[in-house]
């Protein structure tokens, strides 16, 4: 269940890293509710999940979950650059980041 | 342009410390200062992803932030450091470096 838990808190963060997105094009209180939540909700799950799993695993996996998630978002539905050059850098953030997450 | 990436430092400034909150808080006052910690940090991401795109901003913020979180556990709390964390942080920070330049001239 702890699985589960860690996958919905990473979907939730992915749909917060959008909503700042749609937050930053509307400006309205209803865009600013909708990302409170999706965090929110991110950060609860996590939570839930690192109950039982241990912490740094399972902030790597969330982190990598987000981080990818709302780069493709970025470049499926708010035109985002699709350049190679910035994919592979923000590859290599995230590399290191679950690496560092992982040996710490 | 580079107003937006000022913003990103401070939010990764922000985010340390209520990563570091989140974990050493004991008081009440301490949870509170935690809490004002996150609303600036996600404040601060908001700001810096007007201009930069979201993939991009979300990535450096995480990026800087674990950044300053691994330099304040080893200066303040004592944890370890190693060979491999100082070779991973500069992979980061090239990382974010190339996004600095890449996003620049393209946008």
């Amino acid at each position: 269940m702890s699985w589960i838990y860690l996958l919905i808190a990473g979907f939730f963060e992915i749909l917060g890293v959008g909503s700042i997105s749609r937050y930053n094009q509307k400006k309205d209180s209803l865009s600013l509710l909708i990302l409170i939540l999706m965090f929110g909700c991110s950060f609860l799950f996590l939570q839930l999940a690192m109950r039982v799993l241990p912490m740094g695993m399972s902030y790597a996996i969330w982190t990598g979950i987000g981080t990818s998630g709302g780069a493709l978002l970025g470049m499926l539905f708010f035109k985002e650059s699709k350049d190679w050059r910035r994919l592979l850098c923000i590859a290599l953030v995230l590399g290191a980041v679950i690496g560092l997450k992982l040996v710490g | 342009m580079t107003k937006h990436w000022l913003m990103l430092i401070v939010g990764a400034f922000f985010e340390v410390l209520w990563v570091t909150g989140m974990k050493h808080s004991t008081s009440w006052l301490e949870v509170l200062l935690t809490l004002v910690a996150i609303i600036i940090s996600f404040y601060a991401l908001i700001r810096a992803s007007e201009a930069l795109p979201v993939g991009t901003a979300y990535a450096v913020f995480v990026g800087l932030g674990t950044t300053g979180t691994i330099i304040v556990s080893s200066l303040l709390f004592g944890e370890s450091f190693s060979l491999v964390k100082g070779l991973l942080l500069a992979i980061l920070l090239a990382g974010v470096l190339g996004l600095k330049i890449i996003t620049g001239k393209k946008g």
